[in-house]
């Protein structure tokens, strides 16, 4: 027993051994900041100027006032909303490329492609595809006869966001669905053929088999889409800039242009502590419905 | 004992040594910090501006600093926090009201009194415009404003002789001009480049006293109507309210736009980009009235400066004489300073001459410059008040209803701290 409980002791002190330095570098870089960016957000401040408390003055007039934060606090949540669609549609093409269909090195490796483009050159690339004037998927619209005159994609209030959430989730589902096709091709087969001679269809093996066996790569692919939805900082930037007229800002890009764009440092730390508690909410949402315990490490197995 | 003790002697004095030799050099040397704008290509010049400085100040160090516009004021910014801000920055637009009206930039008023035969040179009419409640905190490094670029060849399509005298005639004749692909108008919209529209409607942003917005009118909501109108028609191109430098520019350079309203840099940027562009082809022009908004750069002064006069004398240096000078010839743009210009014309006429039209503009009608508005909260008045233009302008708002919110905006904007 003591035996047990010594070996328990050193692997712990070995543990915390080795986290020390990522834990220090963590601290630093991330706990200190957040701890001081939460201070900034009851203060009035500016490169400029001393400090002054300023109580609730930030949050009062983001909640009450900012018209501006709640039509971005949306945008947010429509941007992590449109996660799943991404993941279904990975999923679809992920059960294609698994099957012995003719090709399907070429196809994933098409699919993938889209993934290791830089953010940027992915913004300018749809940019152009949804020019009004001189865009292809306009060019083709006008062509097949479906609208008489060009649509200004990324100028739509209606239309901006979802551009972007495209062109997003296009960049995004050939990592998708390398996770899925990793995750498909760990399903034994046996499973499918037991079903198979017990009679069960395409799609009842599908609902049965393969997506409850999935589960911890769709969870995967989820948690990539909402941490994406927080931080595509990049895309959003180069296609619209948050325009036309905060239809595409994210909390992320509004922080950024209050911080820097209006030096408003002091409103953009509270902003900062909403959108971090928004976060950290979903975290541990995520975290209990994968079962409590992502990321737990057990000791002395 | 002994041998221990004489190593720490040792050790101490080896210390020490470093410590002159090391430090001491260092903390001797002085530097210079110069912060510019998206001109790294500007090198020849620059060292010439080095050069000159170094001859009056041998024992002071020039480091220079690019950043492109969008990083500028983020770098700049981090940088007066980490208190390491550079000495000189060559600023745009009204981004430096912000510092200046929280004490965080040197006064230039009295250096400029002084120095008067460097003032004389200056056009005080751009001296004017780094002017906050009194006080002087620029020199003009190279002077912008908007003007009215025209497709001569889609005009002579539309059978249009002339070019229009008022606001009416500008959306007349963008109509005449638009069909399919073709747009007949287009503005560029940052940093209020898009208000002469409204100046020349007699619609003005705040009260004279800067204390209240003063646009909320009958005329402004019919403005916005008519721009609004001829947005959802077409006749702009939606670019106009939604793109930055490139996008506008860029769509002029296709020569499916009819007029372009932007400023002087623009031309050489669109020509670049389109070899159809040339005297015969593009016009340069004021928008009716003389109306435009300024562009221009300015060097500054950090009050956080060790060196204040060096760094006066380095401004002088850029913004004035040859070093302007070499600016002009550097950067094809106009400076602050008269007597160079007159020079720099003679270089473009030898050099671009397709650019002298729209440089002529740049030093006419200097009195009907607007959207320069010395506001120390003007970047959050933009962001009150272009957001609720956008929606009425894109369809999304009536004008009436986007106006009277923008005015709700600018209210609490000026009227909180």
């Amino acid at each position: 027993m003591q035996i047990i409980k010594r070996r328990k002791t050193r692997e712990l002190f070995l543990l915390w051994l080795l986290l020390t330095p990522s834990l220090a570098i963590f601290t630093l870089y991330r706990i200190i900041p957040l701890f001081w960016n939460g201070i900034l957000s009851f203060q009035f401040w500016s490169p400029y100027k001393p400090a002054e408390f300023a109580k609730l003055y930030h949050y009062q007039e983001m909640f009450f006032y900012d018209d501006a934060f709640w039509r971005v606090f949306w945008n947010t949540v429509l941007f992590m909303a449109s996660a799943p669609v991404g993941i279904a549609l990975a999923l679809g093409i992920a059960v294609l490329v698994n099957t012995q269909v003719r090709g399907r090195n070429v196809y994933r490796t098409i699919v993938f492609m889209s993934y290791p483009v830089m953010t940027v050159a992915v913004g300018i690339i749809w940019q152009w595809l949804y020019n009004e004037k001189v865009g292809l998927i306009n060019y083709i619209l006008i062509s097949l006869g479906v609208i008489g005159r060009g649509i200004p994609f990324l100028q739509s209030f209606e239309l901006a966001l979802p551009s972007v959430i495209v062109a997003s989730i296009w960049q995004v589902i050939g990592f998708y669905m390398i996770i899925l096709l990793a995750g498909l091709q760990t399903i034994p087969s046996e499973l499918y053929e037991s079903a198979a001679i017990d009679g069960a269809s395409q799609w009842m093996q599908f609902r049965r088999i393969t997506l409850p066996l999935l589960r911890p790569s769709v969870f995967l692919c989820f948690v990539i889409g909402i941490i994406n939805s927080f931080t595509n900082f990049d895309l959003i930037f180069v296609m619209t800039q948050g325009g036309p007229a905060h239809a595409t800002d994210l909390l992320i890009t509004y922080i950024y242009s209050t911080a820097f764009k209006l030096s408003k440092f002091d409103y953009a730390a509270a902003l900062t502590v909403v959108n971090f508690l928004f976060f950290l909410a979903l975290a541990l949402l995520a975290n209990k419905a994968s079962g409590g315990e992502a990321g737990a490490v057990e000791i002395g197995k | 004992m002994k041998t221990g003790r004489k190593l720490v002697w040792v050790l101490g004095v080896m210390f020490l040594a470093g410590l002159v030799l090391g430090v001491a050099p260092a903390e001797a040397q002085k530097k210079l910090a110069v912060l510019t704008w998206n001109i790294p290509y500007f090198e020849d010049g620059f060292k010439k501006w080095v050069t000159d400085f170094n001859k009056k100040h041998p024992d002071i160090t020039i480091e220079r600093l690019d950043k492109k516009g969008t990083e500028w004021s983020t770098f700049y910014q981090t940088q007066v926090v980490a208190g390491t801000a550079p000495d000189v920055i060559d600023v745009q637009g009204g981004l430096w009201l912000e510092y200046a009206s929280k004490g965080g930039l040197l006064d230039v008023t009295d250096y400029l009194k002084r120095d008067q035969d460097y003032t004389k040179r200056i056009y005080p009419e751009f001296l004017q415009s780094w002017v906050y409640e009194g006080r002087n905190y620029g020199a003009p490094l190279y002077i912008s404003k908007t003007l009215l670029f025209y497709n001569k060849l889609m005009f002579k399509e539309a059978g249009l002789t002339d070019l229009p005298k008022n606001f009416d005639q500008i959306l007349e004749y963008a109509r005449k001009m638009t069909k399919g692909e073709k747009s007949g108008f287009m503005t560029l919209n940052f940093d209020w480049l898009y208000w002469p529209l409204f100046a020349m409607n007699g619609v003005e942003l705040l009260t004279p006293d800067l204390k209240k917005p003063a646009f909320n009118t009958p005329k402004a909501v019919a403005v916005v109507e008519a721009l609004a109108k001829a947005t959802q028609e077409g006749v702009i191109n939606k670019i106009s309210w939604t793109g930055r430098w490139v996008e506008p520019n860029g769509a002029f350079a296709s020569g499916n736009v009819g007029m372009l309203h932007a400023h002087a840099p623009a031309f050489l940027w669109f020509k670049s980009q389109a070899p159809w562009v040339n005297e015969e082809t593009v016009g340069a022009a004021h928008l009716p009235g003389g109306w435009s908004t300024p562009n221009s750069h300015a060097m500054l002064i950090s009050k956080s400066t060790k060196y204040p006069d060096a760094a006066w004398d380095f401004v002088k240096i850029s913004t004035g004489g040859e070093g302007a000078y070499a600016l002009g010839v550097g950067t094809n743009n106009l400076t602050g300073d008269k007597q160079v210009n007159d020079q720099l014309f003679e270089y473009f006429k030898k050099n671009i001459p397709a650019s002298v039209p729209a440089m002529k503009t740049q030093l006419e009608y200097l009195d009907k410059l607007t959207g320069n508005w010395p506001a120390a909260k003007d970047a959050e008045i933009k962001d009150a008040f272009y957001p609720e233009l956008q929606s009425a302008l894109l369809g999304q708002k009536s004008a009436k209803a986007a106006l009277s919110d923008a005015e709700r905006n600018v209210n609490r904007v000026l009227q909180v701290r």
